[in-house]
Formats: structure tokens, sequence, C-alpha cells
């Protein structure tokens, strides 16, 4: 399981803030809401948050506004935009002004949950050497792999396609974009090749409940790990 | 133009032949007329008086000569004072008892022996009386001249009128054309095309029309802009107490409620994403509107479009266990990664809500040939289709599915009938084709947009 961690919800919709704050403190994290950019701006300089999750459409200074004072202060908090807005557009200029993912309004409270917990997953991979999904860790530096209690054997190139599908839990990753992955310089790699280390994985990996989805015609997605599905 | 000119110059024609006609008859029957007087005169000379008896001699051979003429029937008679018969043809016409002499000469018109004649009458002092000397001819000369003045006047007048005819037609024409340019390029704007037309391409009479036009343009632009902002705004202010609905409904629904009020909720819940999916719907149709939004044309992979949304798709599709695959190749047009995006969307939501649990849905994209250009070069059309093996829609039902709220009856789900009429609003905007077929195996459905060339 991921850390709790401290969230930052800025959102001027009370009943929107508290329906958000309900589900992550469900989750087991440590929940601030405020309303309006410029308290979210002085809340994140005074207290170290894990993530903030932040709506554009705010009163006062927008919320592209706070991210850019964020980010113009070195601080790198994992930050999910909410925008009621055109999705295209905002999601472009929020992801410039460095927002790390981007949910348009309305959305399900999972895919929100899920969200979140892929961020705070990612950053805690970020300043560790420790990849955790479900019973899989791995780990990084010493390049070796765990499943439950025992350890996993993988072979270099398993261990390739694996790291970028887990970069990438609950996202398509392209067979195009594995090869390009895992491809060393100057080598030729087709998808039926990918598509050997992928059988090799689900072998491995799906009697413990870690699934990999293939998506006809263009790659595989590493589902999210269900813990309910593993004791069935 | 030309009609409404012709009545008139015809009528200007018809007036200048006449007007020729009477002004040059005159002088040319004036000539005429005086002959009649010069022979009049020359038998006035004839008579010779005796006292009060009066006489008159004119030989054989000199009454033939008088009498002889090419065209015309020559008639005289002389009188006495009295009235009685002195020679020549006792039965012409009298004198118009009202009409003055005029240096001793009437002239007039009469009949004699059932032919027009032209009569001059000289009144001639004789043994102490005044006698009459009357000379008529005939009027064949006098029509030939008239005909022939008539006909050598109009053949000019006509030309005339023809090159008049000629000139205006052409300087109306030339005067035209740039009206001409102007409507064409009016009519070879879409219907979403507001933009003002540049005056300095109008020519210099049109300036103020296309003054006017361009003010037409603004205010159909900007009340249209004004609904679809409205329509935006409505769309957008919705969303976040939408988000906050949802949030709460499936928080409840985590959480242990009594049975019967679980099935409220999760018709909440229901209601609450279908109305979500409608704002949703109503923002795309503002944004595909004429003056709602200004489509952007920039070079456009439908391959990156599909591939940039399949996650929004796939997880749907794993809800309801249906294989969602995808066939890309690379499909570059210029256009509205936006809106394509949105139509995309609309296509693959419908096959997956309409294709039951087990059911394929594919989503296709590359290059090909427009049908109608199968002669010109090869696969240069870029195109996206969405497959699916569920129920299909009946043939005579896919002219009306692109309809704005329109569902095939008796069609289970809870659609809003708006999907297609996007993608139909999405595909005008970049002037592409809509197509709607069964699947393989005639099976399902097969929605297709093939873009333009280029």
């Amino acid at each position: 399981m991921i850390d709790q961690v401290r969230i930052l919800i800025v959102e001027d919709d009370a009943a929107l803030a508290s329906g958000i704050a309900r589900i992550l403190e469900g989750e087991g994290h440590a929940v601030d809401v405020m309303a309006t950019g410029e308290h979210a701006v002085l809340g994140a300089k005074q207290e170290p948050f894990g993530l903030v999750i932040l709506d554009i459409g705010l009163p006062g200074i927008d919320g592209f506004e706070v991210l850019r004072r964020l980010r113009a202060s070195e601080d790198r908090v994992p930050v999910l935009v909410l925008t009621a807005r055109d999705a295209l557009d905002d999601r472009v200029h929020g992801l410039d002004l460095g927002a790390d993912d981007y949910m348009a309004k309305p959305f399900a409270m999972p895919e929100l949950a899920a969200r979140v917990r892929a961020l705070v997953r990612r950053s805690q991979a970020q300043t560790g050497p420790k990849i955790v999904h479900g019973p899989l860790i791995l780990d990084t530096l010493a390049r070796r792999a765990q499943l439950g209690a025992a350890p996993l054997d993988l072979a270099a190139r398993e261990w390739a396609v694996l790291e970028v599908l887990l970069a990438r839990v609950e996202k398509i990753v392209s067979k195009d974009a594995i090869i390009q992955a895992v491809a060393s310089w100057g080598e030729e790699l087709t998808p039926n090749a990918i598509e050997v280390y992928v059988s090799r994985l689900r072998a491995k990996l799906d009697p413990a409940g870690v699934k990999i989805r293939t998506v006809r015609g263009f790659g595989y997605m590493l589902e999210e790990y269900k813990e309910r599905k593993a004791g069935q | 133009m030309l009609k409404a000119l012709l009545p008139p110059v015809a009528t200007l024609l018809v007036a200048g032949a006449a007007g020729a006609y009477f002004v040059s008859l005159e002088p040319a029957s004036e000539a005429y007329d005086q002959a009649l007087v010069d022979v009049g005169i020359a038998l006035g000379e004839r008579i010779r008086s005796t006292g009060a008896a009066v006489s008159f001699d004119l030989p054989g051979a000199a009454e033939q000569v008088l009498r002889t003429d090419k065209y015309d029937s020559i008639y005289y008679s002389v009188r006495r004072a009295d009235g009685s018969a002195l020679a020549g043809d006792p039965g012409l016409p009298p004198l118009p008892a009202l009409q003055e002499p005029e240096d001793g000469v009437v002239r007039y018109d009469g009949e004699y022996l059932g032919q027009k004649i032209r009569v001059a009458a000289l009144l001639v002092p004789c043994g102490g009386g005044t006698c009459t000397v009357q000379v008529a001819e005939t009027t064949n000369k006098r029509r030939k001249l008239a005909r022939n003045i008539v006909l050598s006047s109009l053949g000019p007048e006509l030309l005339i009128t023809l090159a008049t005819l000629a000139i205006v037609w052409f300087g109306v024409k030339r005067g035209l054309a740039p009206l001409e340019d102007l409507s064409a390029e009016i009519r070879s704007r879409s219907a979403r095309d507001l933009r003002p037309i540049d005056p300095a391409h109008a020519p210099e009479e049109a300036r103020p029309l296309v003054g006017a036009l361009n003010q037409l343009f603004g205010q159909v632009a900007e009340s249209s802009g004004n609904q679809q902002r409205f329509l935006a705004n409505a769309a957008h202010q919705l969303r976040t107490p939408l988000a906050g609905l949802q949030a709460h409904t499936e928080i409840a629904l985590t959480q242990d409620v009594p049975e019967a009020h679980r099935a409220q909720l999760e018709q909440v819940h229901r209601a609450t994403i279908r109305t979500a999916r409608l704002a949703n719907q109503l923002l795309a149709l503002a944004r595909a509107e004429p003056g709602g939004y200004r489509a952007a044309t920039k070079p456009v992979n439908l391959r990156a479009v599909v591939e940039d949304a399949a996650d929004e798709w796939v997880h749907r599709a794993m809800v309801k266990e249906i294989d969602l695959g995808f066939d890309l190749a690379d499909a570059r047009l210029s256009g509205d990664a936006m809106l394509l995006r949105e139509a995309l969307a609309n296509l693959v939501h419908n096959a997956l809500e309409y294709t039951p649990q087990g059911g394929h849905v594919t989503v296709t994209t590359g290059m090909r040939n427009a049908e109608a250009f199968l002669g010109g070069p090869r696969n240069d059309c870029a195109f996206l289709e969405v497959e699916d093996d569920g129920a299909g829609i009946p043939p005579a039902e896919r002219e009306q599915v692109l309809e704005r709220f329109y569902r095939v009856p008796g069609t289970a789900g809870t659609g809003s009938g708006l999907g297609l009429s996007i993608v139909r609003e999405i595909a005008q905007v970049h002037g592409a084709t809509i197509s709607i077929h069964a699947g393989a195996h005639g099976r399902g459905c097969k929605v297709g947009l093939t873009f333009p060339h280029g």
C-alpha cells in the first residue's frame, strides 16, 4: 500500500470540496480544504503537502495563477487540476504550467481516487528506489523484484517492459512506446517480440492478481491492483 | 436590364423614323405640288378672253405631253367663273369652301375615279371674272417617295438602335461584373463563415453594399455568438454542482445504506451522470455551431487524437466487458483537434452504449480514396471509423439519427439523442462526409467520417 499523505483541496464549491475530502479521508489521507487561490498559495508555503487538488475556476486569483506561483517558488508538490472548462485547452495550459494530471468536471469518485493514488505513488517512487504495485515490488536500485513474500525472477527485457507499464498504471501504453523504451540503440524490436515478453510477464504476475490488459491494435495497460480480487 | 430597356428604345426608334418621315416628306411634297402649280400656270395662260367670252385652247400634242407621267395619272379641268366646264376632266372634286387661296392657289387632297389625288387649283382672272384651273395627279409618286424616305431613314435608325443596345448591354455587364464576383464569393461561403468581406476587394460602387453586408454579418455573428456563449456558460456552470452531486451520491453508495434507499441513490447517480453528459454535449454543440467557436485549422493526425483519448474509453469498455480495439494508421488533415476528439468520443460512446457485454468495438483511422474521387490520386483523404457489433441502426433510421434529440424508437439506454448530431456538426465544420452502414457480416453499425483532400 502507498503511504498516507497530507492533501490540499482548493475548491470554492463547498459541496464538491467536502465530497472529495470524504473520499480521500476514506483512503486514509489527511485533508485540508481552502476556497480561494490566495489562501492556497499561503497554505502551501506554510505546510508541506503531499498533493494539491486544484480547481481552475476560483474566485480571485484562478487555479492557473496558483499553479504558476507554486512552481515559481520551486514547490514540486504534485498537482491534480480540476476544471469545468473546455477540456483540451485547459489541459494544455495546466500541464504547461506544471500540473501533473488533469480531470474534467464532473468525474467519478473512484477515478479521482485512482488518479490520486497514481500521483502519490509516482511522487514516492521518485523519492525512493522502490516501485510498489499491490503485491509487486520492484527495487530499481538493487534490481530485485518481489511478488508478495517470494522473490520474482525477471529477464532483463521483461523487467524493462514491466517498468514502462508500472510508470503508467491505468494508462494504455502503445506497443511502439514500449519498443522505444525497451530497445537499445540501433536494435530492431518487433511488436511480436513485445507480445512474447508480455505473455511471459502475465504468466508470472496473473496468479497474484496483477493484470496486464491487451488493448487490441494499440498496446497494453497495467490495471489498477484490486486487493479484493487477489483474495478471490 | 436589357428587357427593361428594349420597349423604350423600340419606341424611340419608331418615333425617330416617324419624325424623319414627316420632316423630309413635307419639302418633297412641296416640290411635287409646285410642279402641279407650274402646269396650272401654263394652262391658265391658254385661257383667252374676248370681252365676256372666254375660250380655252390646248393643242392635242400639248395635252398629251401634259398627261404623260411615269407613275401617276394627270388630270386637269378649266372652269369658267360660273363653274361651267371649259375643258379637261369635268368631275374633279371642287375646291374646299373653307380653304383660303394662297397666292391665288389652293392645294388639297381629294378622290377621283376611286383613286386618291392631289389637286392644285389656280384662280385665273378671265373675261371680268375668275376662272379656275385644276391640275390633279394620283399619289403614286408621293407614296413611293414616302416609302423611300421611311426605308432610307429606318436603316441608319436601326443601326443606331442596335449599337445603343449593345453599348448599354456591355456597359451594364461590365459595370455589374464586380457584383457578380461579390455574389460568387458570398455564395462560396459556408453558413458558418461570418467574416466581414474585405472592402478592398470590392469595386468602388459596391462598397456601400459591402459595408451593409458586413454590418449584417457582424450582427448575425454577434447574436449567434451571444447564444452560443450563453449555452457554453450554462454548460460550464452546470459542471461544478453536478460534480458535487455525483461525489456525494457515490460516497453514499459506498456506505451501508438500506436496500430501498440504495436503489433510489442509484437512480440519482444515473441521472447525475446523464445530466453531466448532456451538459458536455450541449457545450460541444455550442462549440461546433457558427459564431460560437471559431474552429481552429491546424495540422491534425487522427491517429494521435485517438491515442490521446483512448484511456478514457478503455475504462468504460472494461466495465461493460466490451473488447475495444484499434486499427490506427496516420490520418493527417487540417482541422480542429478538440472538435475531432469530441466527435470521436461521441462515436465511441454510442458504440459502447449500444453494444452488449462481450461485444466488439473497433476504432479505425487512416487515409483512403473518397468514393467520389476514385480516379484521383490514391489514398489522399483522411478517415475515421467506429464499428461495433451491437444492435445497429435500421437503414430507414440512418438519416434521422443525425437529427438532434432523435433516438431510434425502442432503444434502451440513456442517450440524449445528441451524440450523432454533434458528430454531424463537427463533420460539417471540417467539410467531411458522414456515412452510416451496417458493420461486418451485416451486424452492428459502422459510422465513418471521410475528410476532404488536403
